[in-house]
C-alpha cells in the first residue's frame, strides 16, 4: 500500500516547534516594554485636530492593536507565551510521568485493585474544571503570593487532579499486555516485577504514552481557557473592585482571552480576536500533532470496513 | 441501601469540593489550609436542611430563599441538559452508525473533525459572535444578552450546548463503526445476503452499544462542563447561577445546593437516556 503524506503530523510538528521557539524568545521579541501604555494623543490631519485614544485598532505601530487601557496586544501575547507553553508542558509531563508509573504498578498486580477502580470511576465523570476552580478560587484572585508560587501551585493542583485519567489508560493497556505469551515466558524464565514492567511492558506502551502526552496538553489548554472564562488565570488574577475588572498578571493566552471576553460584543473586536486566534492556533497545533501521530501509528493495523 | 450510601458519598464529596475556597486561602504571603471552617459551615447547612429550609443566598443585593428558587432553576437546567444529550446521542447514532456508509456523511464528519480542533467553549463563543452578526445583517434576534430579560428562545442555548457532546460521541461511534465493520462476522452476514439495515441494527449496533453506554457518562460530563459556559455566557437562569454568581461573593450554601442539583440531574439524564435506548431497541431492533 502506498503511504499517504501525513500532513497533519508535519503541520502539527512545524507549528509546535514555532510555539516552543515563541515560548523561549517571546519576551525578547516584544516590540514594547510590558508596562508601555498608549495615552490620549492628538494629531493634526488636514488642518483639523484629531484626538486618538485607546483602544487603537491594528496599525503599523501596533500590529495587533491595543486594548482599552492602551497596552500593546502583541507585547502582552509575547510576554504571555512562555507561561502558556511551558505551564501546559510541565503539567502534561508530570501527569504522564506519575500516571504511567502508577498505571504500570497497579496494572501488573495479580488482583484487580477495587479501591483504585472506584477512584477512577468517580473521577472520570467529574468535569475536572470544577474541583480545580474551587481549590484555586480562594488563592488566585488578588493574591499576595508571588507569581512564581502561584504558577507552581497551579501546576501542582492541575497535575495531581488530572493524573487518574492517565493512570486509567496506562493501567488498562498494562492489563492487556500482562496476559500475553511473551510476558508469561519472561515470568517463567524468572523475570522479576521490575524486569517485566520496564523491559517487556513499557516498550510496548511507547506510542500510547506519546499520544497521551499530546492529548493531555490539549486537555490542559482547554481547561486553562475554561478557567479563564470564570476569571481564574494562571499565575494570578488582579481584580479591581470599582469597576469590577479582572486582569491576568502573567498575560497568559487563555487568561487574556478570559479577561477580554466582554469585548466580543463591542466594536473593538480585535481586542478579543487577537488572544482568541493565538489560543486557537496553540490548541490546533497540538490537536494536529495528536491526529497525525495517531494516523501514523495506526496505519499498520487499519482495516477497511466491509459495509 | 447502596444508593443511599452513594448519595451520601456524593454529598460529602460536593461539600469537600465546594469548601475549596474556604479551605485554601491566602493570608499575607502564605497559603493557609483551614478545613475546620468547612466543617462548621457544613454542620450549619445540615442543621438548616433538617429544619426544613435550604438556607438563603444573595442574588445581587437581594437575599432569597434557596428552596424557592431551586425548582425553577433546576427545571431550566434539566431542559438544557436533557435536550442536548438527546441531540448528541441521536446525531451520534444516526451519522456515526446508520448513515455512515454514505460518502456525504463521511465528508460531513471530516468537516466536524476539522471543527473539533477548536475547543468547545471557543465554539460557543464563536456561535455568539455569529448570532450577533446575524442580527446585524437580518435583524432577526436569536439571542438576548441582557441579564434582566428572559432568554429570547430555548433552542439556541440547547444547540450550543449540544455541539461539544455531539462531536465527542460522533467520533467515538464512528471509530467503533470502522473497527467493527472490519470484523469477520460482518463479512459473513453480508455474504449470507442479509440486508444492510439488518446488519446495521443486529450486528453493528449491538456491538457498539457497550461502548456507547460506557462513553455516555463521559458525554454527560462534557455536557455539564459546557453547561457552565453556556448558562454563564447566555444568561440562562439555571443551577449554575448558584455556583458562579456574577456580582456577589462566593456562597457556600448555594454552591453546595447547585452542584448537588447538577449531579443529581445528570444521573437523571443518564437514566432517561438508558430508557430511551431501551425503547429504541424494543421498537426498531427486536420489533
Amino acid at each position: 500500500m502506498q503511504k499517504r503524506f501525513n500532513w497533519p503530523l508535519w503541520t502539527g510538528c512545524v507549528l509546535v516547534t514555532l510555539l516552543l521557539l515563541l515560548g523561549i524568545t517571546g519576551p525578547y521579541l516584544a516590540p514594547y516594554e510590558l508596562d508601555f501604555q498608549e495615552k490620549l494623543s492628538s494629531t493634526v490631519v488636514n488642518g483639523k485636530t484629531v484626538i486618538t485614544y485607546p483602544p487603537l485598532p491594528p496599525s503599523a505601530e501596533h500590529p495587533l492593536g491595543t486594548d482599552k487601557w492602551g497596552y500593546d496586544l502583541l507585547t502582552l501575547l509575547l510576554h504571555g507565551a512562555p507561561y502558556t507553553v511551558f505551564v501546559t508542558l510541565a503539567i502534561a509531563f508530570i501527569r504522564v510521568f506519575i500516571g504511567t508509573i502508577m498505571g504500570l504498578y497497579i496494572g501488573i498486580q495479580e488482583k484487580t485493585q477495587t479501591w483504585w477502580l472506584s477512584v477512577e470511576n468517580a473521577w472520570s465523570y467529574m468535569p475536572i474544571f470544577i474541583p480545580v476552580y474551587f481549590l484555586l478560587a480562594g488563592v488566585t484572585i488578588n493574591s499576595e503570593l508571588p507569581t512564581a508560587s502561584l504558577v507552581a501551585l497551579f501546576i501542582g493542583v492541575v497535575a495531581i487532579l488530572g493524573t487518574p485519567s492517565v493512570t486509567a489508560s496506562i493501567r488498562q493497556k498494562t492489563e492487556q499486555i500482562k496476559e500475553t505469551q511473551y510476558v508469561l515466558a519472561a515470568t517463567s524464565l524468572g523475570a522479576g516485577r521490575e524486569q517485566i514492567i520496564f523491559r517487556h511492558i513499557l516498550p510496548q506502551l511507547k506510542e500510547q504514552i506519546i499520544i497521551i502526552l499530546v492529548t493531555e496538553i490539549i486537555a490542559i489548554m482547554t481547561l486553562m481557557g475554561l478557567l479563564g472564562m470564570f476569571d481564574l488565570f494562571v499565575g494570578g488574577t488582579y481584580m479591581t473592585t470599582d469597576p469590577v475588572i479582572y486582569k491576568s498578571i502573567t498575560n497568559e493566552w487563555a487568561g487574556l482571552l478570559g479577561s477580554y471576553r466582554s469585548f466580543v460584543y463591542g466594536n473593538a473586536i480585535w481586542i478579543f480576536l487577537s488572544p482568541l486566534i493565538a489560543f486557537v492556533v496553540a490548541v490546533g497545533a497540538f490537536t494536529l500533532l495528536a491526529k497525525g501521530l495517531r494516523d501514523q501509528f495506526e496505519q499498520s493495523y487499519n482495516r477497511t470496513p466491509f459495509i | 441501601m447502596t444508593y443511599v450510601k452513594q448519595i451520601i458519598g456524593i454529598f460529602l464529596l460536593v461539600i469537600v469540593i465546594c469548601g475549596g475556597p474556604l479551605m485554601l486561602t491566602t493570608v499575607k504571603e502564605e497559603v493557609v489550609f483551614a478545613p475546620e471552617e468547612v466543617v462548621t459551615r457544613a454542620i450549619y447547612l445540615v442543621q438548616q436542611i433538617a429544619g426544613g429550609s435550604l438556607g438563603t443566598y444573595y442574588l445581587g443585593d437581594y437575599e432569597r430563599s434557596i428552596a424557592e428558587d431551586i425548582i425553577p432553576f433546576a427545571i431550566s437546567t434539566f431542559e438544557l441538559l436533557f435536550s442536548s444529550v438527546v441531540i448528541a446521542v441521536l446525531a451520534g447514532l444516526l451519522f456515526g452508525l446508520f448513515l455512515q456508509r454514505f460518502w456525504i456523511v463521511r465528508k460531513f464528519q471530516r468537516l466536524l473533525d476539522l471543527v473539533s480542533t477548536i475547543p468547545d467553549f471557543i465554539l460557543i463563543f464563536l456561535s455568539i459572535l455569529a448570532a450577533v452578526s446575524f442580527y446585524k445583517l437580518t435583524s432577526i434576534r436569536i439571542i438576548t444578552l441582557s441579564p434582566t430579560s428572559d432568554a429570547a428562545n430555548k433552542w439556541f442555548p440547547i444547540v450550543l450546548l449540544s455541539i461539544g457532546p455531539t462531536i465527542f460521541l460522533l467520533k467515538v461511534i464512528s471509530l467503533k463503526y470502522v473497527q467493527i465493520g472490519g470484523e469477520d462476522y460482518i463479512k459473513t452476514a453480508l455474504a449470507k445476503g442479509m440486508g444492510i439495515w439488518h446488519v446495521l441494527t443486529h450486528h453493528v449496533y449491538k456491538n457498539i452499544k457497550p461502548f456507547l453506554l460506557a462513553d455516555l457518562k463521559k458525554t454527560i460530563a462534557i455536557t455539564v462542563a459546557n453547561l457552565f459556559v453556556v448558562e454563564y455566557l447566555l444568561n440562562v437562569v439555571g443551577l449554575t447561577r448558584f455556583i458562579f454568581s456574577k456580582s456577589a461573593e462566593y456562597q457556600f450554601n448555594a454552591a453546595v445546593m447547585g452542584l448537588m442539583g447538577i449531579i443529581l440531574l445528570s444521573i437523571l439524564v443518564y437514566l432517561l437516556i438508558r430508557a430511551i435506548l431501551y425503547l429504541f431497541e424494543r421498537i426498531l431492533v427486536y420489533k
